[in-house]
């Protein structure tokens, strides 16, 4: 490997220049830190728009040519989304001094970054781990034991992902030839399951949090800080989107894992009093709509999928940061503490309120223009059972991200808090990102104009009488619902209470399991031991009975005994002398 | 700044009715949620604004979204809650155990 060409890599890497300016941010006095981030992020803003289309910073390993950096139009949407949003955490948390959150509030997007514009997954798996270990920070930055334990799980089964990958890598190397970061898919010609594909796709679905992979979410993120959730909240499973949509489009197995992704969470999350993990079971369910749509895999599919996640980014973590500015204010996220905050929070729960109508896809909001492309295109290819699913799992956003958010934070009953509306920089971040989610639904051309398939998009019109009338139909009759269950009060009460998860198997009767599994081995130990010291002790007992002070061998000799057998010894060699 | 969570207001400030729970403005929200609903399936009637080239069969049914969006949430809220009997724990649940 050229040094030249490494560090040519490096300079062009937009990735590269927001992680030094993470490291950087350390040693920046707090007054001045904040703003020293967003320069750098603007700078690799910059960076990714000079670099146009194409792919740069091309690196010889092993006889391999690495591409480290890779814009084509998928990438490029995530890259631009992912700056929006890095840029916004940092507003939102401009009060936030910790240095270590602070890097993490940059290094973690930069590794995402670096992610999606890999060119080959050598490049990828070195971002990807990064991703992982920087995001960490955030878990940790309570300092608690509860936070401690929850940052190592999630290391674990993040690292568990990154090695995946790298066995994935591998294998699709032995099978390829190649580094390259392309369509890998599941199958091989002959539909039988390909090992290389089935790794990688584990390794992604980790990240991804498909379904009974999915709990490291709801266990580790609302475990951080304020702005640490909403941070976690954007980009690793955005990443796992992301490649995706890279290696595995149009594979049919992800409509069905999609799909599940889309209803279980529904369920878990109508029940949870906690809203900070309500908004983790919305994330699980918004990412299964995203790789349904990469399963059916058409261009209107592909298109809607990673649109969405571009709109999703920006009106879930206007949720996030709505709900946790009213955390900052109250000191909780807990249904049951919070309500009535609307007398105090005004515009937080306007912002509340424009995300919620963004996610649950009102016309003219976000959510609308592109989840829309995700539902039609399933309905394109027919697949009705999928297509219902699609329209089920839609109240049920409606219901936990569209309803309950807001309802119960700033509604419902009346917690009797009276708080400060949240503070100025907050509420900056909140309306760039509300305008935005007005902006894409009211004008959705310039984010039309970044998706992948420009051919399909093209004769695509969000606004037809027929997509407004069955969206508000749907919508509207399931808020009646909602009124109808309050006014006869049959919406459940909510209820201080914790609820087990897939979490549950590794924490209790793993945890249990692992704990007898080390009892057995140490008392194996002992036993094998207190054997082998009986068996020794009873040598050293004998050795100890001839050698020891009282045995045979330190007896203390009479002269007279020596004299007799010097006498037999040499008469002994006489005889010998004289016979021979 | 400093101190986040101290800023609440004069005690006996908390039992004020906002706007928000006035009986007029939640009867005016009802109103209108009952009209939108109203206009949305009586849209769902004209046949103009049919989806050309439908894909499903259903999705001639004038309020076949409206159908399904009230039963979805209904059954979600009704279902699900039972889903507490079966994972639902005390607060603490984890705190000993780990």
């Amino acid at each position: 490997m050229g040094a030249n060409s490494l560090i040519d890599a490096l300079v062009v890497n937009p990735a590269v220049i927001m992680t030094v300016g993470a490291v950087l941010c350390i040693f920046v006095p707090s007054a001045l830190r904040r703003v020293f981030m967003l320069a750098f992020v603007a700078a690799s803003a910059f960076q990714l728009y000079k670099l146009g289309l194409g792919e740069f910073g091309a690196v010889t390993l092993f006889g391999e040519t690495l591409t480290t950096v890779r814009v084509d139009r998928l990438a490029r949407l995530f890259g631009i989304v992912f700056h929006i949003a890095a840029a916004l955490n940092i507003i939102y948390a401009w009060h936030e001094k910790d240095r270590a959150q602070s890097f993490a509030t940059i290094a973690y997007p930069a590794a995402a970054l670096g992610g999606v514009l890999a060119g080959d997954m050598i490049t990828l798996f070195v971002w990807w781990e990064l991703a992982a270990i920087t995001s960490v920070f955030f878990v940790w930055a309570p300092g608690t034991r509860s936070t401690y334990l929850a940052g190592m799980r999630y290391l674990a089964i993040q690292v568990l992902s990154g090695v995946l990958l790298l066995g994935g890598v591998v294998l699709v190397f032995r099978d390829t030839g190649s580094f390259a970061f392309g369509e890998i898919g599941l199958r091989d010609p002959s539909g039988a399951i390909k090992i290389s594909g089935l790794v990688l796709f584990l390794a992604f679905g980790i990240k991804c949090a498909f379904p009974l992979l999915h709990n490291w979410v709801q266990d580790a993120y609302p475990k951080s800080t304020l702005s640490g959730t909403i941070v976690l909240s954007i980009f690793t499973t955005k990443l796992a989107v992301y490649s995706l949509a890279r290696a595995f489009p149009g594979t049919h197995e992800l409509i069905y894992i999609g799909a599940v992704m889309t209803l279980f969470p529904i369920f878990f999350a109508l029940i949870e009093n906690d809203l900070r993990k309500v908004l983790c079971y919305s994330i699980n369910n918004q990412v299964g709509f995203m790789v349904v749509g990469i399963g059916v895999g058409t261009a209107a599919a592909m298109n809607g999928a990673v649109g969405y996640a571009f709109s999703n980014i920006i009106f879930e973590s206007l949720l996030f940061m709505s709900l946790s500015a009213a955390m900052y204010r109250t000191g909780s996220s807990k249904a049951t503490d919070l309500g009535g905050l609307y007398k105090s929070m005004p515009l937080t729960m306007t912002f509340c309120m424009i995300a919620a109508l963004s996610i649950a896809a009102f016309p003219f909001f976000a959510g609308f223009v592109t989840k829309g492309l995700i539902i039609d295109g399933v309905a394109g290819e027919h697949m009705f059972w999928i297509w219902l699913v699609m329209l089920f799992a839609s109240a049920g956003v409606l219901e936990h991200a569209g309803i309950k958010i807001p309802y119960f934070t700033f509604f419902a009953h009346d917690s009797g808090k009276r708080v400060k509306e949240a503070p100025p920089m907050m509420l900056a971040a909140m309306s760039v990102a509300a305008v935005l989610c007005i902006g894409i639904g009211v004008w959705p051309e310039p984010l039309y104009a970044l998706l992948p398939y420009q051919d399909q998009i093209a004769g695509y019109e969000p606004y037809t009488p027929w997509h407004i009338i069955e969206q508000l139909q749907l919508l509207l009759f399931a808020i009646l619902a909602f009124a109808l269950l309050i006014a006869w009060k049959w919406y459940p009460a909510e209820v201080p209470s914790v609820n087990l998860d897939t979490d549950w198997f590794y924490r209790i009767p793993g945890r249990n399991l692992l704990a007898w599994i080390a009892g057995a081995t140490r008392a194996l130990w002992n036993v094998m031991w207190s054997v082998i010291f009986r068996r020794v002790e009873v040598i050293i007992g004998r050795i100890y009975l001839v050698h020891g002070p009282e045995g045979q061998l330190a007896r203390s000799w009479p002269i007279g005994f020596m004299a007799l057998w010097t006498a037999i010894v040499l008469g002994a060699v006489l005889i010998i002398t004289f016979i021979a | 700044m400093s101190d986040p969570h101290s800023s609440h207001g004069k005690d006996g400030a908390s039992n004020e009715k906002g706007w928000a729970d006035r009986p007029g403005f939640i009867r005016a929200v009802f109103v209108l949620l009952f009209t939108a609903c109203a206009l949305a399936a009586g849209a769902g009637m004209v046949s103009a604004w049919h989806n050309p080239h439908p894909h499903f069969e259903v999705e001639g049914f004038p309020v076949f979204f409206a159908f399904y969006g009230f039963l979805a949430f209904m059954f979600i809220v009704l279902a699900g809650q039972h889903l507490r009997k079966l994972v639902g724990r005390k607060e603490d649940y984890y705190d000993g155990r780990e």
